[in-house]
């Protein structure tokens, strides 16, 4: 052996010295190998896809902006979209006769001007309107969609929408061939509309996705794949689709052929990601991959503390509790009913039980939203102020058990919904009753399809129920409780409100119409025949560099047409 | 051949003596020699304390606080251990209805804000010709003009706001922004009020809490004390002691009852395939690996279709069942080769040839010698069942909403991690503390029970 001299380390205590030092020595290597790695990937990753990494939510140099949608467009046919997505992007590529502008007024698209009278419409085309693919939009093009959308054998759910127009229902209907239907081109500049009866608000309607144009060649060339693909399409508005990868993203750029070039300023819309996660939404708004998103009641401290511009809007729908007029149910008197509006507290309901922002306690059946003559209706017919008074509340109930004959009301009847939600109202309307009227509730929980049946069959006393616009016109919620409307499920009758009701539908001058819907909201007040309890709202953030982005009701909802990016802007 | 002789004396017996070897130190059983060891081993010793800890603090503490972990403490929701739990009684709420000479001494608050109400009223704005929009914050308004939650846009004539929403006792700031015609905000034409609100209550609601007896007549301004949370509420003022404590059965009972099940079949598994070998042992091996294959979560999810258990209803049995069906051949595997190992072993031979039987030869010599293995087998599994059984819970698959469990109790406090991290920082701390020392516990048994490290000092 070698006469080498072994330093012997001494024990356990200079082992364990030797072994803290090797394990710092691998732990130093792997922590500089794991950095090298990912950096190494990072690079890679960035020479492989610049175009998916570099997306930002808002690029101020290629004027791009980067957007997600809860939901893929099952397809982009407008004559059958009815979900929000499709909506949403048909919204930025397609443009009919009339749209929306952006203080929710009409106004001419591809139509120049137009004239609507009692029993004609009339639109002119603009001359510079042109396709994606440099053709000219005719009126043929909108003969062409608005037949296929009433066929039959299309089976169009929105084909109602189009049923002012002359012999509408009964092509949908298939009484009459598609060719009988009321609306022919003059010329290709010049498209002639005969109406059913006179209507108020077709204006309103010619501007829904249901209206818009579709070229027949174009349409026969894709084989029925008209708006499964980027490419099956034709596009009218100010984007086209130029990517659409399914299930995974769409990219909207800027059409070169949209006659309204200088009011469009974004080059590209990137919807970058498809999800209805809202939490990732989130995460994505903040890490400034999404320039958009709504915020759930949980994220809200967390906006705040973000310092984000938090904004609100309204969904459109409004929820009240609803009453059936049934001779044998005692919710058929008044003074029962009036009682009951009396103690409802409905501020007490959005604000201290179901806390939701956004929402807005409901003071009558027409939303906040609703447009009016000249401004929202609502702002030029004020709802009926109700002042809360229990002691009113107890001599109202008196007099309904006199006129009733009953020592006591009998346990009424609340028919709910099976969600938490409708849980929450639903136990605190009887808590209400029970403390401040003595008033017994039963609350009836089902499920949407047998609340429905429910409802029909008049199987309830008091009812939670919703209802949702169907176009942007205070009569989708005027003529609810028409003695006629089939959705009037309490049977609601009163002969006053059947004549308003006609009155609103019949008259076409706007003033007197908003006069009769103004009618319509004292009348379900004084008669209490609902009562509004809020209306549904969501809270959202836009990234601060981008403006003009346009909330609607109606319609391509959230619109990004005209927006624009300004850097200068917190 | 060497030549030996044998005499008759050879075979004479040896005559026994009192005492041949001197025993030195006394006479250990294996178990109390594992003991031994096993206290001396401080990390493992601390880790059984844990333990034992633990055990108490979920048997015995809900006896000690006896406080329902699901019952909703609305005034309290969300609230930070320590925090103030003062309440002034106040009057029943009455609607406002302002009238018009509301005072002009700009943004100010029309009563002291309170969890009740947070009433405002302002002056008159000229350039206010769209009304205005009224925003409340819990952060100071900095140059980034984030007002906070937009609460109601006001008509012009409307220069008052009463807020309901949702109002918790702390810090806010309330911004009144003017808007212009079109709706737009007026970015120079804000003001700011911050203003503190305090927590108050109703006498109906102080005669349900029992603080008020319902023929007592209230004395507005009385000062309350709520309940006393240790550990803090969670989103729906639920007590989080409480809480932790009903959960750890969930998941001391899946932690503890699971393993002990799947170990023993393991080990009635292991040791046939061991101890009879050949074929036999081939066949219940390759089923063994079958069934290692099998993806834990997919059966999971499809014993809860059999089952027909729905979103919200309580996962606990057919995560029971998975564990037991899935997870047995880890410890067969193991005790099957420790088996193997000992029947080739001399002692067994020696044993056979003095005409033990089979059941002896197990019971007597190999179950005992595998005993450490299955101790440590027991002892590791134990914490991965917890942890199974939390991570299960925190996706949504395990117990049903009402009942707690450490994981469900993450999942739920983790959509708040940032305003209220208690609500995920004790469940976290108590999982990653008991996985922690079960681990720490199985490292020291399995030293202790080594036989051979037995003579090792």
């Amino acid at each position: 052996m070698s006469d080498v001299n072994y330093t012997q380390p001494d024990g356990e205590e200079s082992f364990a010295k030797a072994a803290g030092k090797q394990l710092l020595g691998f732990g130093l290597a792997t922590v500089v190998f794991f950095g090298l790695l990912m950096w190494g990937l990072q690079t890679l990753a960035s020479m492989v896809g610049s175009s998916t990494v570099s997306a930002k939510a808002v690029d101020a140099e290629n004027q791009s902006i980067t957007i997600a949608i809860a939901t893929e467009p099952p397809q982009m046919d407008s004559t059958l979209a009815t979900d929000a997505s499709s909506g949403m992007i048909l919204g930025h590529v397609m443009e009919g006769l009339l749209r929306n502008s952006m203080d929710d007024k009409i106004e001419a698209a591809i139509a120049e001007r137009w004239e609507i009278n009692a029993t004609q419409a009339t639109f002119w085309l603009r001359d510079d309107a042109r396709w994606s693919d440099g053709e000219p939009i005719t009126a043929h093009d909108f003969v062409f969609a608005w037949r296929s959308a009433l066929k039959p054998e299309n089976a169009s759910e929105y084909a109602f929408l189009l049923y002012p127009i002359k012999n509408g229902r009964a092509v949908n209907e298939g009484d009459l061939p598609y060719t009988e239907l009321g609306v022919r081109a003059v010329d290709d500049q010049t498209l002639v509309v005969d109406l059913e009866r006179p209507i108020a608000f077709f204006d309103k309607l010619v501007a829904f996705p249901t209206y818009l144009p579709i070229r027949e060649d174009f349409y026969n060339a894709t084989n029925g794949r008209f708006g499964a693909d980027a490419w099956e399409m034709l596009y009218s508005g100010p984007f086209m689709i130029t990517s659409w990868v399914h299930g995974s993203s769409l990219l909207l750029e800027r059409n070169p052929y949209y006659w309204d070039q200088d009011s469009i300023s974004l080059q590209q819309i990137n919807i970058g990601y498809i999800t209805s996660d809202g939490t990732a939404k989130l995460n994505f708004f903040k890490d400034n991959k999404i320039a958009f998103t709504t915020l759930l009641a949980e994220n809200l401290t967390n906006a705040m503390a973000q310092r984000w511009h938090i904004e609100r809007t309204q969904d459109g729908t409004v929820f009240f509790l609803d009453f059936n007029h049934r001779p044998d149910h005692v919710t058929s008197n008044r003074n029962l009913r009036k009682a009951l509006q009396l103690v409802l507290d409905m501020e007490e309901l959005v604000y201290k039980v179901t806390k939701l922002p956004g929402y807005i306690p409901g003071e009558s059946l027409f939303p906040t939203w609703l447009q009016g003559v000249e401004d929202k209706f609502r702002k030029e017919y004020p709802a009926p102020e109700l002042i809360l008074d229990r002691d009113e509340a107890l001599r109202h109930l008196e007099l309904a058990k006199q006129e009733l004959g009953i020592d006591e009301i009998p346990e009424l009847i609340l028919l709910s919904g099976d969600n938490p939600l409708s849980s929450l109202q639903s136990e605190w309307v009887q808590e209400v009753l029970r403390t401040k009227l003595g008033i017994s509730v039963k609350i009836d929980k089902q499920i949407f399809k047998q609340r429905l049946a429910k409802m029909t069959a008049g199987e309830f006393d008091m009812v939670l129920a919703g209802w949702g616009p169907d176009y942007d016109d205070p009569l989708t919620f005027g003529d609810l409780y028409a003695s006629w409307n089939k959705n009037n499920r309490g049977l609601y009758n009163n002969p006053e409100m059947d004549r308003l009701i006609e009155q609103a539908q019949n008259s076409v001058v706007p003033r007197e119409r908003m006069e009769t819907f103004a009618a319509i909201q004292q009348l379900l007040f004084d008669d209490v025949a609902q009562l509004p309890m809020y209306e549904r709202g969501v809270t959202f953030v836009i990234h601060p560099h981008l403006k003009n982005v346009k909330q609607r009701v109606i319609g391509a909802s959230t619109d990004f047409t005209r927006a624009y990016i300004d850097t200068t802007a917190y | 051949m060497t030549d030996q002789s044998l005499a008759p004396d050879a075979f004479k017996r040896i005559e026994q003596t009192a005492q041949i070897h001197g025993i030195s130190r006394p006479s250990l059983s294996y178990w109390q020699d594992a003991w031994i060891r096993l206290k001396a081993n401080r990390r493992a010793l601390y880790s059984l304390y844990l333990v034992v800890g633990l055990l108490l603090f979920t048997f015995l503490g809900p006896l000690i606080w006896q406080i329902d972990p699901s019952v909703q403490d609305v005034d309290q929701i969300s609230q930070p251990p320590f925090a103030s739990r003062t309440v002034q009684l106040v009057p029943e709420y009455q609607p406002w209805y302002p009238s018009d000479e509301l005072s002009g001494t700009g943004l100010n608050f029309v009563a002291p804000p309170t969890t009740q109400y947070v009433r405002l009223t302002w002056d008159k704005n000229p350039a206010a010709t769209g009304g205005y929009r009224v925003y409340r914050n819990l952060f100071p308004i900095g140059v980034e003009r984030a007002y906070g939650l937009p609460l109601k846009e006001t008509g012009v004539a409307e220069n008052f706001f009463e807020d309901r929403l949702d109002l918790k006792p702390r810090n806010y700031f309330y911004s009144i922004v003017a808007l212009d015609d079109d709706g737009n905000e007026l970015h120079d034409q804000v003001e700011t009020i911050e203003g503190e609100v305090i927590r108050v209550m109703a006498p109906r609601e102080a005669i349900s809490r029992g603080m008020l007896d319902a023929d007592e007549a209230p004395v507005f301004g009385t000062q309350y004390t709520l309940p006393l949370h240790p550990l803090g509420t969670d989103y729906l003022g639920r007590d989080m002691l409480a809480r932790l404590m009903h959960g750890a059965r969930v998941s001391l009972f899946i932690g503890f009852f699971a393993p002990f099940i799947f170990v023993l079949v393991g080990v009635a598994y292991g040791s046939v395939a061991g101890f009879l070998g050949g074929m036999t042992d081939q066949a219940l091996m390759r089923f063994a690996d079958f069934v290692v294959a099998l993806p834990f979560l997919l059966f999971m999810i499809l014993f809860k279709v059999v089952f027909a258990i729905g979103p919200g209803e309580s996962g606990i049995m057919p995560m029971l069942l998975a564990m037991v069906l899935l997870l047995w051949p880890a410890t067969a595997r193991l005790v099957r080769g420790q088996i193997l190992q000992i029947r080739e072993e001399g002692y067994i031979s020696a044993s056979r040839l003095l005409g033990a039987k089979t059941n002896y030869l197990v019971l007597r010599h190999m179950i005992p010698n595998t005993m450490g293995v299955i101790l440590v087998t027991i002892t590791f599994a134990v914490p991965s069942a917890i942890f199974t059984e939390a991570f299960l819970s925190f996706i949504g698959m395990g117990v049903a909403p009402p009942t707690p469990s450490w994981g469900s109790m993450c999942n739920e406090g983790i959509k708040t991690m940032l305003t209220t991290p208690h609500e995920l920082i004790f469940p976290a701390l108590l999982i990653s503390v008991t996985v922690l020392a079960f681990n720490l516990l199985g490292d020291g048994l399995r030293d202790a029970l080594d036989a051979r490290m037995r003579n090792r000092e």
